[in-house]
């Protein structure tokens, strides 16, 4: 059976634009739960993320100490921080000097403490006997 | 000279001494191990890195005139890149994990809100410096950090602000859980104190697997801001590790089963009252299981302090021993006799040795010197003990109580520190 909904809304002394209107809520209400219903794409939205990093020390530049104009008659230290296998490569190392430059003298030292810590007393000798340093760091 | 396994490192160690143009010369990897021809054969031929002649590089690293940029002095201050980053979060997930920020899995992003979230779990201020963090001491500069810089690690690694004391405190202890060393060593922290009741800590049924927001989280956070706040973990720069450690990922996050241990908890021992929070952190190669092992079958009582003693031989000696066991062990051990710690470790120490001859043989062994006085007279055969003092072994009660099983790591204690400090 066919509703006339204007017919009825006339009989009940309601105007026909209360229909469209109603029509029209009702329409604007779907369309608004539909929009409220779809989910949004966050990788359209852009976020600020922080910077997880600490801080590092400033850092002082040590300029090179200048060269030797020549290895010839010189006094080269052969340094081992202590890793395996350094000291008998320094060792080759001197057997190589002694045949290919016999002027060379090379002398071996090992550097006290662990891998990193300092030996003032080695640079020290060092400066005051030699002209340069190889050092074996590793590994 | 350096070998080529070494020359990232070798390069950024040199330029953060302040020696960016120090003449490196290479040989190939590696030395050790190899034979005076191999070795000689190395200087004959060329450096791996240049191509050039090996010996002629050298003599030239000594003779060749200075260029400006040798010659240079004055401060750098080096960058750490900007304070924030925009982006869509896909392409800073992908932004963090490229720039070495990560675990290589995905994070929280450490958002302006998320972060201050985080900082309400601490009353220190967000600027308050902490402390430093280095891949190795000595070997590389440390790094300073704030309180703000460990809350956004803390942020990305999923932790929630109540964690953020614990997390502190693990940042203030100085160790990082990535060392530089080629070893891949691994970390560990025992938590003590009513706080592992107060964030349901787990310390009973797999408590060091995957089973709680809180130890995962804690433990993913010490490797992020390891990263982060010590510059560790760079593959081939700071981190060297040969094969890596699984352990790395969320590190041992081992809260004591202090009600169900019949012994003393662990900080006490160090000098802590009971009621206090405390994180004791290890240090050293990993840990392995004892369970089913030697002495686990002797009846009444099961004879675990032998099946110890047989799971330490595989330990080298320039780490200490952590045992982890389940309350049922610990019970056991005390039925045994071993009603303190204390009198197990002196046990252990005391029997835990290996052979001269097996000495010889091993790359580290401790504070055993057999060059030393103590070994000159030693005959093959002879015992020594594997580490020279009890101070070297500990043990710590973790577990749910479904059987008597234990595990055992090559770890050092290497300090406690306060967690109710950072609260």
């Amino acid at each position: 059976m066919n509703i006339n909904r204007r017919k009825i809304l006339s009989l009940l002394g309601a105007s026909p634009a209360l229909l469209a209107g109603s029509a029209q809520a009702a329409a604007h209400k779907k369309k608004n739960e539909s929009e409220a219903a779809a989910p949004v794409d966050i990788n359209t939205i852009k976020v600020e993320g922080l910077n997880p990093r600490g801080m590092p020390p400033s850092v002082q530049l040590a300029p090179m100490a200048p060269r030797l104009s020549t290895l010839d008659g010189k006094t080269i230290y052969l340094v081992s921080d202590g890793f395996p296998g350094a000291d008998h490569f320094l060792d080759q190392i001197a057997i190589w000097f002694k045949k290919n430059m016999p002027s060379v003298t090379t002398v071996y030292r090992l550097k006290a403490g662990a891998f990193a810590d300092d030996d003032p007393k080695l640079w020290a000798e060092i400066k005051a006997k030699g002209n340069g340093v190889i050092m074996a760091i590793g590994h | 000279m350096v070998t080529i396994a070494f020359k990232d490192l070798a390069k950024s160690t040199a330029a953060k001494r302040g020696m960016p143009n120090l003449r490196i010369c290479f040989t190939p990897h590696p030395v050790w191990g190899k034979t005076d021809a191999e070795m000689y054969a190395y200087l004959e031929g060329d450096d791996p890195v240049t191509g050039k002649p090996l010996m002629k590089e050298v003599i030239g690293a000594l003779t060749d005139p200075l260029v400006p940029d040798e010659e240079k002095s004055g401060t750098i201050t080096p960058s750490v890149g900007p304070a924030t980053f925009v982006d869509t979060q896909d392409n800073l997930q992908k932004y963090y994990m490229n720039n070495g920020m990560t675990d290589f899995m995905s994070i929280v992003i450490p958002t302006k809100e998320k972060v201050d979230a985080m900082l309400k779990g601490t009353s220190h201020d967000p600027e308050e410096v902490i402390g430093e963090l280095t891949p190795a001491r000595g070997s590389f500069p440390a790094w300073k950090f704030t309180v703000k810089q460990v809350a956004i690690n803390a942020v990305m690694a999923g932790a929630q602000p109540e964690y953020l004391p614990i997390i502190l405190a693990i940042s203030a202890s100085g160790l990082p859980s990535l060392s530089s060393s080629t070893n891949s060593f691994a970390v560990a922290a025992v938590i003590n104190g009513p706080i592992r009741d107060k964030l349901n800590m787990n310390y009973g049924i797999g408590a060091m697997g995957p089973f709680s927001d809180v130890n995962a989280s804690i433990g993913r956070a010490w490797t992020m801001l390891s990263r982060n706040l010590g510059n560790c973990g760079l593959p081939g720069e700071t981190y060297m590790g040969t094969q890596g450690n699984v352990i790395n990922f969320n590190n041992l996050i081992m809260p004591e089963n202090e009600k169900d241990s019949p012994w003393t908890p662990f900080h006490v021992q160090k000098g802590f009252k009971p009621e206090e929070n405390v994180v004791s952190v290890f240090f050293g190669y990993g840990i392995a299981q004892g369970q089913g092992g030697k002495g686990s079958a002797v009846k009444p009582v099961p004879q675990f302090d032998q099946g110890l003693l047989y799971n330490f031989t595989p330990l080298t000696s320039i780490f200490g021993a952590l045992a982890v066991l389940d309350p049922l062990v610990a019970k056991d051990l005390v039925e045994l006799g071993y009603d303190t710690k204390e009198k197990l470790y002196d046990w252990l120490q005391k029997n835990a040795t290996l052979t001269v001859a097996d000495a010889k043989t091993m790359l580290f062994t401790g504070g055993f010197s057999l060059r030393g006085p103590q070994g000159k007279d030693l005959k093959d055969d002879d015992l020594i003990p594997r580490w020279p003092n009890k101070e070297m072994i500990n043990a710590v009660v973790v577990g749910g109580q479904t059987n008597p099983y234990y595990q055992v790591g090559n770890l050092s204690y290497a300090r406690s520190v306060s967690i109710d400090k950072w609260a």
